[in-house]
């Protein structure tokens, strides 16, 4: 009697293990919308559906139905996902071992080379040149992984370097045209300029943080990129020599210096900007609706993000948001590659935006909502995004780099550590997580 | 009959063993297999079999020292902190005259609230500008970092962690202190003890078993801590809040090693483990070493 039960728990169990793990697609008919003849295309987002986002997928997922009627059936789902990116990733990793990676799946922007390289997702068909060229080059630039396509923006994005015109006014000092950004020296002497005016308000000439997580190397990788660095190799599986060049080092040492002369807070201060009580600010693009919205009184303008001494004229300002790709599960590589182009082209970007306030990924989107034309702000920053939007470094390790920028900008920069030893001390680290990718 | 209850007892206890067998052992064995391996959550099918490897990598590895070392000096703050802070708060109250259900309301608050609404809060408490600095400025002190320093933020944590903690740990001795027999006291009053030697030789002896209890549970809790640094501080700053729960987390996850995470994940456990035993042993040495007195003054 105990082994039948025993069997029965162990079948049980089994059951239980094959249908969680076992997903069948669905037959024609069993979805509203679903037809005889239609080729089944799953799609996942990391967002849930009662959310403004949510809907711009849903709504785009549907308008494709239509458009498509008779060709493809897009079945969308969403995957709730917390504020680091959980949830969402987890659901991709379970299913990269278990099975059941749906055709087309979201991919934050900085993680599509370790999906590519760990044959998660696949390139896409391929695109015609007019195709490709409606998109912004950071779009492209992001999504390639060794020359392949693999993914595009269903948004973008940028950081701005803001300025409060009545505090600039009152000091007397003249903003810079896009293609002449002040260099880190001349910046320096505005600081110096700035800080007794600024120690008078009670507030610093710069409201600048280095946050742990993804803000850090976003916001100020472009010191780095600006004076002719990178933080990897092209092919993204060589650190030494790059991340610890001088173009990073000298990069750090500037954000101590600021630091020291005490240009910016050490510890951060809610609001600071928002009360009036620093000049700059770095921020995301969303920081315009903020101060437009809950912020009237402050008189917001849009200054081009600084550059090295030793700029020469190239990308540098900061880009990228989730994108969307094709996994490498997927049968049909056209159909999902329609289905990628439609939910990052311009009906879908310009949705993302009426709806979300994050960027189109195309030009045609941006020429078409009318803030980009008239708005001298969110233009500001259109323009310096396709002119001068640079991707962040694309490496399978990624992640690893992330954190340890933020490290070592912390670590020199506030605690004034050595940055010699921490950025020697970082590419070890990155080394050891990229060993996976270079033994084979 | 014999077989019909153990057929109902199998009734009874087979769905909990197929679920703790689904989400309890079977995770915990999978965990020490990939321990050996390089598993990598990104691709799965490049797993290879590492023996110790992994085991002599973390060692080497300084920031999972590192964070080895932050987490116990949580848990040397927060434990004699917690427990003594949770004994005391529940002699007041049994002592309260006044208003007892409100401060025991008060007090068990924190311990209901989300932690990641508490980290929340305590970060805008802790901010530069923040009413702690406020009020330290009332009293001419300068303001402090807290947890953008270095050097503050471990010990501000921990602080706001037994304030958050500290309500739970006090019922239970709230409870213990309702259960001491009233006569106890009459007797030892009738002896003229002071309020002291009432409090070393009645309340301590009759709490005993419950402070055990207490300061396991609490340890432990120390050990785990992960949401509030994760919350307030990310790790930092520089790794001064970085504790080894949080670095299990972010191998495992953020960096997808989950081989590593496995072997981290088991060396916290192991350790854990010996700990609670070391400290059952000493505790129980002494209860068994004053039952032995206690029988040898009864004969």
């Amino acid at each position: 009697m105990k082994r039948r039960l025993l069997y029965l728990t162990v079948t049980l169990f089994a059951a239980a293990c094959l249908s969680g793990c076992h997903q069948k697609d669905p037959e024609p008919g069993d979805i509203a919308g679903y037809d005889e003849g239609e080729e089944y295309l799953s799609i996942w987002v990391h967002s849930i559906e009662d959310t403004e986002e949510g809907q711009a997928y849903k709504e785009s997922v549907e308008t494709f139905n239509e458009a498509y009627d008779g060709q493809y059936f897009a079945d969308i789902e969403f995957v709730p996902r917390n504020d680091s990116g959980g949830g969402y990733s987890d659901k991709v990793n379970a299913s990269v071992m278990a099975g059941g990676l749906p055709d087309v799946l979201t991919v934050d922007g900085p993680n599509i080379s370790a999906y590519a390289a760990n044959g998660i997702i696949q390139p896409l068909a391929d695109l015609t040149e007019e195709e490709e060229s409606e998109y912004l080059p950071s779009i492209i630039e992001q999504g390639t992984v060794n020359d392949d396509l693999y993914a595009l923006g269903v948004m973008e994005s940028s950081v701005g370097f803001y300025y409060n015109k009545d505090i600039i006014e009152e000091a007397g000092i003249e903003i810079p045209d896009a293609d002449h950004p002040w260099t880190w020296s001349e910046f320096l002497d505005i600081l110096e300029e700035l800080k007794p005016i600024m120690d008078e308000k009670g507030g610093y000439p710069l409201d600048m943080t280095f946050p742990v997580g993804e803000t850090s190397i976003y916001y100020y990788a472009p010191f780095v990129w600006s004076g002719g660095g990178e933080l990897v190799s092209d092919d993204g599986l060589t650190v030494d020599g790059y991340f610890n060049s001088d173009q990073t080092k000298a990069a750090m040492e500037y954000f101590r210096t600021i630091v020291e002369k005490g240009y910016m807070s050490q510890a951060p201060i809610d609001n600071l900007f928002e009360s009036g009580r620093a000049a700059f600010k770095f921020d995301g693009a969303w920081e315009v609706n903020t101060i437009y919205t809950s912020y009237p009184d402050i008189n917001l303008g849009v200054a081009p993000y600084i550059v090295s001494d030793n700029w020469d004229g190239g990308t540098y300002t900061p880009t990228g948001s989730w994108a969307i790709a094709a996994s490498s599960e997927t049968k049909d590589i056209e159909g999902a590659t329609e289905l990628v182009k439609w939910m990052s082209g311009v009906d879908s970007g310009i949705r993302i935006w009426n709806m979300t306030k994050n960027f189109p990924s195309t030009y045609e989107a941006f020429e078409n909502i009318d803030v980009f034309q008239t708005d001298e702000n969110y233009s500001a920053l259109y323009n310096q995004l396709s002119t001068y939007g640079h991707p962040r470094p694309k490496t399978p390790v990624y992640p690893q780099v992330s954190t340890s920028f933020q490290e070592v900008l912390e670590s020199v920069a506030l605690s004034g550590k050595d940055v010699d030893q921490e950025l020697d001390k970082a590419v070890e680290r990155i080394d050891q997580k990229l060993e996976r990718y270079t033994r084979e | 009959m014999k077989k019909k209850n153990s057929i109902l007892g199998m009734a009874f206890f087979g769905p909990a063993l197929v679920l703790l067998t689904l989400f309890l052992f079977l995770p915990m064995l999978l965990t020490l297999g990939f321990s050996f391996t390089d598993y990598f959550a990104l691709n799965p099918e490049l797993t290879h079999f590492v023996g110790l490897e992994n085991y002599i990598n973390i060692f080497k590895d300084d920031l999972f020292v590192q964070s080895f070392l932050n987490t116990v000096k949580f848990v040397i703050i927060i434990v004699p902190l917690q427990c003594g802070g949770a004994l005391l708060l529940a002699l007041a109250i049994n002592k309260a005259a006044h208003c007892k259900k409100y401060f025991k309301v008060a007090f068990f608050v924190p311990v209901v609230m989300s932690l990641a609404v508490v980290s929340t809060l305590w970060m805008q408490i802790y901010s530069p500008e923040g009413i702690l600095n406020t009020l330290l400025g009332n009293f001419g002190i300068d303001p402090q970092p807290f947890i953008h320093s270095a050097d503050q933020a471990l010990p501000s944590i921990a602080i706001m962690s037994v304030w958050q903690g500290v309500g739970y740990q006090m019922i239970i001795f709230l409870g213990g202190l309702q259960n001491i027999n009233p006569a106890l006291y009459e007797a030892a009053e009738m002896d003229h003890a002071s309020g002291w030697q009432k409090f070393k030789d009645i309340t301590l002896p009759e709490l005993k078993p419950l402070c055990i209890f207490v300061f396991i549970t609490v340890t432990i809790g120390a050990f785990r801590m992960l949401v509030q640094p994760m919350v307030m501080t990310g790790g930092g700053p520089d790794h001064s809040t970085y504790t080894l729960v949080y670095d299990i987390y972010e191998t495992g996850t953020v960096n997808w090693e989950m081989g590593l995470a496995s072997t981290m994940a088991i060396v916290f456990t192991v350790f854990v483990v010996i700990l609670t035993i070391i400290q059952n042993v000493l505790t129980k040495d002494k209860e068994e070493r004053k039952h032995g007195n206690k029988k040898a003054k009864a004969n």
